[in-house]
């Protein structure tokens, strides 16, 4: 297990070197650049403001520049949000998106994965039908629609939770809710799947012939094995949630850093693009990691060094 | 806009507005809700940062205005009262001012403000370390310039100084009309040296900053949310308000139901999508404001066939300007000329009036009867929604009053604004924002040696008319001065077709009082009080 850890760390200095390598040529290769304004300045304030910036130096210089200051966990300077680095505005907004996107994971898997469940157990029935038809929809309908709905139904009409903003816990309900309803959707239709087919296994119809309990069948044997496939989409899943959702900040006004995967680009906020693109980065490596460790939990017999 | 982002704004605005026509047949007035002495308002986005000397938004702008008050300040009908300064004296032609500052004001650390903080803060403004893109504002004083572009070094010989304690001097390279208004504006308010040295790039920080305006900054949440306070030692008095909570929702249609719900007290064009607007027009709630800002088109005059006088005014002749208003729903004011209402110079006779007729005889007279042989055009606009919906409409227009067609190319908005600067297109839309209301700001952008002039148009004639305008001390001589240069540009060249002004659609909850309107969209609250 430390040799796993030990390996996937030693592995993800090359893949995050290559990462910020070609994010870093990217942002520099779209046209427009983070000073161009609606008023263009003259020659010799971008002058200025290039020097500050270190956007007058070619760029090779500025690469070896930025891979320097990464080295020592300096992601720069924003050039739009006048004197804030990247890293403190990553860490003001960071928690904000782990703790949302933390309450929409787990209440994708809390609602996700018994519904798949029940729905594969009662194949058939009215119950997989009504299940399936909901995670049909949950895929289907764009979380702007269900966010929408659901700030019409609780905050204009029923008068019940807030409309947006992130004053109390209970301004966290509703956008958990609207992150949360496609993941769970999803691991829904995948859980489905996975449990018929541990299903139809030899080994179920002998455990039940012993006479164990369909619960018990289900939750102590098929849920069990099942769960590997929907580990294995939890790691890139855990990633996207927590470092958060551009349309679900943006529609319940919440200073997460989702917003920044959008609005830096439009910017051309170089440090901040390369900034967020790292911490997706590392992000996705931990929980695939993590779900590695998962799955020789879940299944002994896969040895992974 | 990205065009993600726009998809799901657009999206979330049809799908509220949906619910809304649903459920309300019409706009929601308010009965209770208010929060004694809290004013709330959305400011959109988180502010770029609030060091006034190196901000240029207007974002900040809106917080800065009521954090700080500068030698002058603006009056709600845009003229210069005395801020800081309590007089000043304009002298050797409008070549010197000299500002007396009173001497009973202080700063929030109890500390008294001198004239060394505007000393300081002018020539930081303009050292060229500190990057400030707002620098060339201040150009117009002896060596500004110099300095800014590292040309000299010794920021002593720039023409700004600190007489004595309260008396504060500036020095004109030539006498400049418009230069009282550039001491209202947030980044020519004064700093405070010691405070920005100790704390470096931190003293903007609520537990850091220090101001001299009506309000505090309390606290500050980024990407969510700034508190303001009273400032109790004001030197104009405390003001009426006790909290003023600025949240930054950046979704119109949140904000807007937020404002519905009333958790918020006023809310701007931020806010309003147009469905809302067009829902609430009739609210007792509701207020429209024109603004200084004029949209137009372009022309790029080296490029055929625009090198041709003729044809750009057939093209302006065949723009129904009226029409805009109708298309674009929010009380936009159609204008013909460039200068606007209500500035010095504006005269409505100005810019070419809508004519197809004389239109297509100008086109006939160029060498393209009726459109016939008419090279193919294609405008540049911004990938915005209502940009769309203008060009395409003047795209019908062309087609219906000149016969002839033009393509259309939108562009992502840093793009477009590089393509503009590098390689203006023939023909392009483009917008300008006055940033102090005088003529000299819409009437120098055409000028040959202005950065932001994208038409290529370089006459000695309008630099001259504008340069004796900017210079002239006499109101009236200046008045008939924009006014010459307003149509040699609009209509004897006619190197851009002005077509309409925005306006600032707003709605305002009954608690609310005092709160004025600007045409040049700076929001002071200092005289704003909440009366349940």
């Amino acid at each position: 297990m430390l040799g796993l850890i030990i390996k996937r760390i030693l592995l993800a200095i090359p893949v995050l070197w290559i990462v910020a390598s070609i994010t870093f040529m990217l942002v520099r290769i779209v046209p427009g650049g983070p000073f161009e304004g609606d008023k263009a300045l003259p020659p010799e304030i971008v002058a200025n403001l290039k020097a500050k910036y270190h956007l007058d130096k070619p760029v090779h210089e500025q690469y070896l520049l930025y891979m320097e200051r990464l080295v020592h966990g300096d992601l720069g300077l924003s050039y739009k949000y006048i004197g804030r680095t990247v890293n403190d505005i990553l860490a003001d907004a960071f928690p904000v998106s782990l703790q949302l996107g933390g309450a929409g994971l787990l209440l994708a898997i809390c609602i996700g994965v018994p519904l798949g469940t029940i729905a594969a157990v009662r194949r058939g029935s009215g119950a997989d039908f009504a299940a399936m038809f909901l995670s049909t929809a949950g895929i289907s309908v764009p979380s702007f629609v269900i966010g929408a709905l659901l700030i019409f139904t609780f905050g204009i009409w029923l008068k019940i939770l807030p409309v947006a903003l992130w004053e109390s816990p209970r301004h966290m309900i509703l956008p958990a809710l609207t992150l949360a309803v496609s993941p769970a959707a999803y691991l829904a239709r995948l859980t489905r799947a996975s449990v018929l087919e541990i299903l139809e296994k030899d080994w179920v119809r002998t455990a039940r012939s012993k006479g164990l309990s369909t619960d018990k069948t289900v939750v102590k044997h098929v849920l069990r094995n099942a769960l590997v496939p929907i580990a294995t989409v939890l790691g890139p899943l855990t990633a996207i949630l927590v470092t958060g959702s551009f349309v679900v900040e943006f529609m319940y006004a919440i200073p997460g850093m989702g917003r920044f995967f959008i609005t830096a680009v439009g910017n051309r906020d170089y440090d901040l693009i390369m900034g967020t693109t790292l911490v997706f980065a590392v992000l996705l490596i931990v929980s695939n990691t993590i779900v590695d460790i998962v799955y020789v939990i879940l299944d002994p017999r896969m040895q992974v060094t | 806009m990205n065009s993600k982002r726009k998809y799901f704004h657009r999206s979330l605005i049809a799908v509220l507005a949906l619910f809304a026509a649903f459920s309300l047949t019409s706009c929601n007035v308010a009965k209770h809700g208010a929060l004694p002495g809290t004013l709330r308002i959305n400011i959109g986005t988180e502010p770029p940062g609030l060091d006034w000397e190196i901000e240029t938004d207007s974002t900040s702008f809106d917080v800065v205005s009521n954090l700080m008050t500068g030698l002058t300040q603006y009056t709600p009908e845009l003229t210069c009262a005395p801020g800081c300064a309590k007089s000043w004296d304009v002298l050797d032609g409008g070549r010197r001012y000299v500002f007396h500052i009173r001497d009973d004001i202080y700063w929030t650390d109890g500390k008294k403000l001198t004239a060394k903080d505007f000393e300081y803060a002018w020539k930081r403004l303009l050292n060229p370390a500190s990057g400030a893109q707002y620098a060339y504002f201040l150009y117009p004083i002896v060596n500004a310039f110099e300095y800014n572009s590292k040309k000299i070094t010794d920021p002593n010989l720039v023409g700004i100084k600190a007489l004595d304690d309260y008396t504060f001097e500036v020095k004109l390279t030539k006498p400049a009309a418009y230069f009282i208004y550039l001491t209202a504006f947030c980044p020519c308010c004064p700093s405070r040296q010691d405070v920005i040295e100790k704390w470096g790039k931190r003293w903007t920080d609520p537990e850091h900053i220090v101001t001299n305006g009506p309000f505090m900054l309390k606290h500050w949440q980024h990407e969510y949310k700034i508190e303001l306070e009273a400032n109790p030692k004001y030197f104009e008095g405390r003001p009426k308000l006790d909290k003023i909570s600025m949240f930054m929702v950046p979704e119109q249609a949140t904000a807007f139901a937020l404002y519905e719900n009333d958790e918020l007290d006023f809310v701007d064009n931020r806010s309003f999508s147009t469905p809302d607007v067009e829902r609430c027009k009739d609210s007792p709630e509701f207020h429209n404001v024109p603004l200084l800002r004029n949209n137009y088109i372009g022309f790029n005059v080296t490029k055929p066939p625009f090198t041709d006088a003729r044809v750009r005014r057939a093209v302006s002749k065949a723009i129904d300007r009226n029409v805009f208003p109708l298309i674009l729903r929010r009380k936009e004011r159609p204008t013909s000329s460039w200068i606007p209402k209500p500035l010095v110079g504006y005269s409505p006779t100005t810019g070419e009036q809508f004519d197809p007729e004389g239109a297509r005889k100008l086109l006939a007279e160029a060498g393209f009867p009726d459109g016939k042989g008419f090279p193919p055009i294609t405008m540049l606009y911004p990938n915005r929604d209502d940009v769309k919906t203008v060009v395409e409409e003047l795209q019908d227009q062309m087609q219906k009053n000149l016969g002839i067609s033009i393509g259309l190319q939108n562009q992502e908005w840093k793009v477009y604004l590089q393509t503009l600067h590098r390689d203006p297109p023939p023909m392009f839309r483009a917008n300008w924002g006055a940033d102090y209301p005088d003529p000299e700001t819409f009437a120098n952008l055409f000028t040959s040696f202005n950065g932001n002039n994208t038409t290529e148009w370089k006459d000695k004639k309008y630099d001259a008319l504008v340069e004796q305008a900017g210079t002239e001390q006499n109101p009236e001589k200046r008045r008939k001065l924009y006014e010459e240069a307003d149509h040699y540009l609009c209509n004897d060249q006619c190197v851009i077709a002005p077509t309409y002004l925005a306006t600032q659609n707003a709605m305002v909850k009954p608690w609310v009082h005092g709160l004025k309107f600007n045409a040049l969209d700076i929001q002071f609250y200092k005289e704003v009080s909440i009366d349940p």
